[in-house]
């Protein structure tokens, strides 16, 4: 008796299961009508935003371009002491400045030229992003973007180059921008360089450079960033002694300005200068130490 | 047996409807705006998707944040970045149900549409005000509400909050025709 009631018992719960799984399935299909909804695609941008805030990531240029029709206008300092000087200077004893424009002519395509005081350097660069990296790892892993800079040197700095023509004053730095956010934090900037220039005052000095550069950010908050740069030179120049060029800075985002604030240990804001002839070692020593502050206004057209 | 077997039917042919009674917007409009003494901002996003079922009144959007697109491409990067967080919360949606809705009424109806709204992982209760136009086979709603940045873990840092109002103005514009899967 009691096995046979346990069978049935068996059959209607397996009946009742059945219906229930038929019901359920029923049910399923007429789900919430937001759940349906999301099942719709949606298009929209793939591409990340924002690997890096500013076109110059601290000292160097970013893989960012600026969109069409956006103006940039910047002012860049460096300030420094100069070692056993009896110094009676405000703040520091030297400065050195650059006011430069970038305008984005399109999404991709970004032009810039600057001045520098008092070094005399007069600089212009292109920038053109060919590749840009996919959200959600869904494509392309990174973005390349493609940097030509040219330099003219109107006054002598470091007796690197021949003065005699304007065709010896002249620089050229070309980079390959790439880099990847690994997160909405992190950040990380490879930049194979190619630096040519016009003219060496000694033969022993090559005309072409090859570096590479390093370049993480982290962001601590959502207007602020940590960020760093390093520069390797392969084949440095001979007849002075350069080190890599180092900077550790944050970057801080009010609205249309950003503000740059950066420990570095060189003075010139353009890629041959800092990259080739950065000649002290970066520590807080006063000759070595330098403080940089960028301002960077956004204005759009 | 038969019973059974009428049960079953029933139940398997509600999977079977040809037509759901439903109606879909794939490129809805919703634009919104912040306007402060410091600064206007404004943007229009045409890719809203929205569901919309006439027999239950019941109304559903999904919003894709990223496909805003504002006058000033800074802004874009800031909305995405810092504010929305658009990478960590994709879409605000919003599922709710137009109060004493009459779907047999051809033309204008103005009613109240009460719903949830989701944004940043927030869900707070709205009311719209909205106009929905029945048509031959397609229908029109149209409407407003206010959004209170505080309401959405929206962190605004103080320096900034002069620029971004603290109630969004929010508008919305929705055609829709029948949904066929």
């Amino acid at each position: 008796m009691y096995p046979l009631t346990l069978n049935i018992h068996h059959m209607k719960s397996k009946t009742l299961i059945f219906i229930l799984f038929l019901s359920m399935s029923s049910f399923l299909n007429g789900q919430s009508l937001l759940d349906k909804l999301e099942e719709e695609h949606q298009s929209a941008p793939e591409y990340v935003m924002s690997t890096f805030k500013g076109t110059r990531i601290s000292i160097g240029h970013s893989l960012e371009t600026r969109k069409k029709n956006t103006l940039e206008v910047s002012f860049m300092s460096r300030y420094w002491n100069v070692p056993q000087e009896t110094s009676n200077s405000f703040i520091a004893d030297r400065m050195c400045t650059r006011f430069g424009v970038d305008y984005g002519v399109s999404d991709n395509f970004t032009v810039g030229f600057g001045g520098g005081f008092p070094n005399g350097i007069v600089d212009g660069y292109l920038k053109y992003r060919l590749m840009q990296q996919n959200i959600n790892d869904n494509g392309n892993l990174f973005g390349i973007t493609l940097l030509q800079a040219g330099t003219y040197r109107t006054r002598n700095i470091k007796n690197v180059e021949l003065r005699d023509d304007f065709g010896d004053k002249l620089a050229f730095t070309t980079q390959l921008l790439i880099a990847r956010k690994f997160s909405r934090k992190f950040s990380f900037q490879i930049a194979p360089t190619f630096i040519h220039r016009t003219s060496s005052r000694l033969n022993i000095d090559d005309h072409n450079h090859f570096a590479i550069g390093f370049s993480p950010r982290y962001k601590l908050g959502n207007h602020v960033s940590l960020v760093s740069e390093y520069y390797y030179v392969a084949n440095p120049l001979k007849s002075i002694d350069t080190y890599g060029a180092f900077s550790l800075g944050v970057n801080w985002e009010v609205s249309d300005l950003l503000l740059q604030f950066k420990m570095t240990n060189n003075q010139i804001f353009t890629e041959d200068a800092f990259i080739t002839q950065t000649a002290q070692n970066f520590n807080f020593r006063d000759g070595n130490f330098f403080f940089g502050f960028h301002a960077t206004y956004h204005i759009q057209l | 047996m038969n019973k059974f077997l009428l049960l079953l039917l029933f139940v398997f042919s509600d999977n079977y409807l040809p037509a759901s009674g439903e109606y879909i917007e794939r490129q809805g409009q919703v634009m919104f705006f912040s306007y402060t003494s410091v600064e206007n901002i404004q943007a229009e996003n045409n890719q809203v998707n929205s569901l919309f079922k006439p027999e239950t009144s019941e109304i559903v959007v999904s919003v894709l944040m990223r496909a805003f697109v504002f006058k000033k491409s800074l802004m874009h990067e800031h909305f995405n970045e810092s504010y929305i967080e658009s990478d960590l919360y994709p879409k605000a949606t919003f599922s709710g149900k137009i109060i004493d809705f009459d779907p047999s009424i051809k033309g204008v109806q103005t009613r109240l549409i009460k719903g949830d709204f989701t944004l940043k992982n927030t869900t707070k209760p709205v009311e719209i005000k909205a106009k929905i136009i029945a048509e031959d086979d397609t229908y029109k709603i149209e409407g407003a509400l206010s959004v209170l940045v505080e309401d959405y873990d929206i962190k605004v840092p103080p320096l900034l909050s002069p620029n971004i109002a603290k109630k969004i103005d929010v508008s919305f514009n929705f055609k829709y025709s029948p949904y066929e899967k």
